[in-house]
């Protein structure tokens, strides 16, 4: 698991441009460039791909260091953003048909999906306010009705559009367009309700 | 037109996360992201609890080129340590500075013990001196003085050393020394003079030697050469 702080102090390492910021940079890569590899090729399918996609990503992070805010952003889920970003335009600029692979590990039950795909325990030295929202992301998804919390995992964890969701789920495409739309609102209503209750 | 405000903006922060808007909806609300600052805000919002983690399970291993390409790309050698500032390379510096060192000492050692060995030609007394052994080598172009203990001229003094040849005539200059312990080149000219009959003798002359090429000051050491 990758440690934010460690992360963050990368990056504002890097973001100095000193004698020490091509060091810096190197660790952030050889650290975060597995994960972010990972989770390019499970968008784009092929693995060359989401090496191009990894490349200009961190070329990108290396630009936007300077401006990253270290107070306002997880950094982790920052790089995540911008190699999801990448993948999904290049996805859709690639015109790869890929809906065919997901049939396995995330149309069966719905749990285990979830499971396998993210990492709900808590990560070290993660505040507890952080420990518990992650904990209710992981019970609000599983309240939520089997396809919206299905479409909402395969946009995120695949990066797959309303389009690619409505072939793959072999519905129209408005129903699909509402699953994600209803269940996005559904899961804040019930993670809202839970920091409500807890505060 | 402002998104600020609209109802809609939840939908799209949500929408935006999961990477579900796209093309120019997209690009509309980054910009949005960038000049109302409420947008901005209220994205960081869902961010704080829409974040879930990868597990470890999802890595892939880059390629080994994929880090080399990247630093070419960006040129970030200009953000190392230059090599005369990096600790290790002072490290790396001492431990070869150490190694070229004793490589110099070896050779002065073997230097030293592979001078030509010299054979003793003839054995220099008197009164006012410590005996002095001379010895020459095998080809006969250098000299080796050997005192009995050792002895420096003084200040204003030089010692010279003297052929006088095993035919007669005027003593040669062969050397002028500072100290009776000495090892120098035969005179090219003396080369094969230096034999049975010859005699070699010591005088004791200002300081650069006698100024007229031959001896004005007292004779210290003389002895004949016996090859």
């Amino acid at each position: 698991m990758l440690d934010d702080r460690m992360i963050r102090q990368l990056l504002m390492r890097a973001a100095a441009r000193d004698d020490g910021s091509a060091a810096a940079f190197e660790s952030l890569y050889k650290q975060c460039a597995p994960l972010l590899l990972g989770v390019a090729r499970r968008i784009v399918g092929r693995r060359e791909l989401a090496e191009e996609i990894v490349h200009d990503s961190f070329v990108k992070i290396w630009r936007l260091a300077e401006s990253f805010d270290p107070l306002a952003t997880q950094p982790v889920a920052w790089m995540i953003a911008i190699v999801r970003n990448r993948a999904i335009d290049v996805q859709s600029s690639h015109d790869v048909s890929r809906v065919d692979y997901y049939q396995n590990d995330d149309s069966g039950e719905p749990e285990g999906a979830l499971d396998r795909l993210f990492d709900w325990s808590a990560a070290p030295g993660e505040r507890e306010d952080q420990r518990r929202t992650t904990q209710w992301l992981r019970e609000c998804l599983g309240e939520l009705p089997a396809a919206e919390r299905q479409s909402l995992v395969l946009a995120y964890d695949r990066g797959l559009s309303h389009h690619d969701l409505a072939a793959h789920m072999d519905k129209p495409l408005g129903t699909v367009k509402g699953w994600i739309r209803r269940g996005m609102a559904h899961l804040r209503g019930c993670l809202e309700s839970r920091m409500g209750a807890a505060s | 037109m402002k998104i600020a405000g609209q109802p809609c903006l939840d939908a799209l922060c949500g929408e935006y996360l999961l990477g579900t808007l796209r093309g120019a909806p997209r690009r509309r609300f980054e910009r949005a992201l960038r000049e109302e600052p409420q947008a901005a805000l209220r994205l960081r919002h869902w961010q704080r609890f829409f974040t879930p983690r990868h597990t470890p399970v999802i890595d892939t291993q880059p390629t080994a080129r994929s880090w080399q390409r990247l630093e070419d790309e960006l040129e970030l050698a200009r953000y190392r340590t230059p090599w005369h500032r990096r600790l290790a390379f002072w490290r790396g510096w001492a431990a070869a500075a150490t190694f070229a060192l004793l490589l110099t000492l070896g050779v002065q050692t073997l230097r030293t013990t592979q001078t030509p060995a010299t054979a003793e030609i003839a054995q220099l007394a008197g009164t006012a001196a410590p005996q002095v052994s001379a010895g020459l080598t095998h080809d006969g172009r250098t000299i080796e003085l050997r005192a009995l203990r050792p002895v420096l001229a003084g200040p204003a003094q030089s010692y010279e050393l003297w052929l006088i040849p095993a035919e007669g005539g005027n003593p040669v200059s062969l050397a002028v020394l500072g100290s009776l312990d000495a090892r120098f080149d035969v005179p090219a000219a003396q080369v094969g003079r230096l034999k049975s009959g010859a005699k070699l003798a010591v005088s004791v002359e200002p300081a650069g030697g006698a100024p007229a090429g031959k001896p004005t000051g007292p004779v210290i050491l003389a002895g004949a050469i016996n090859l």
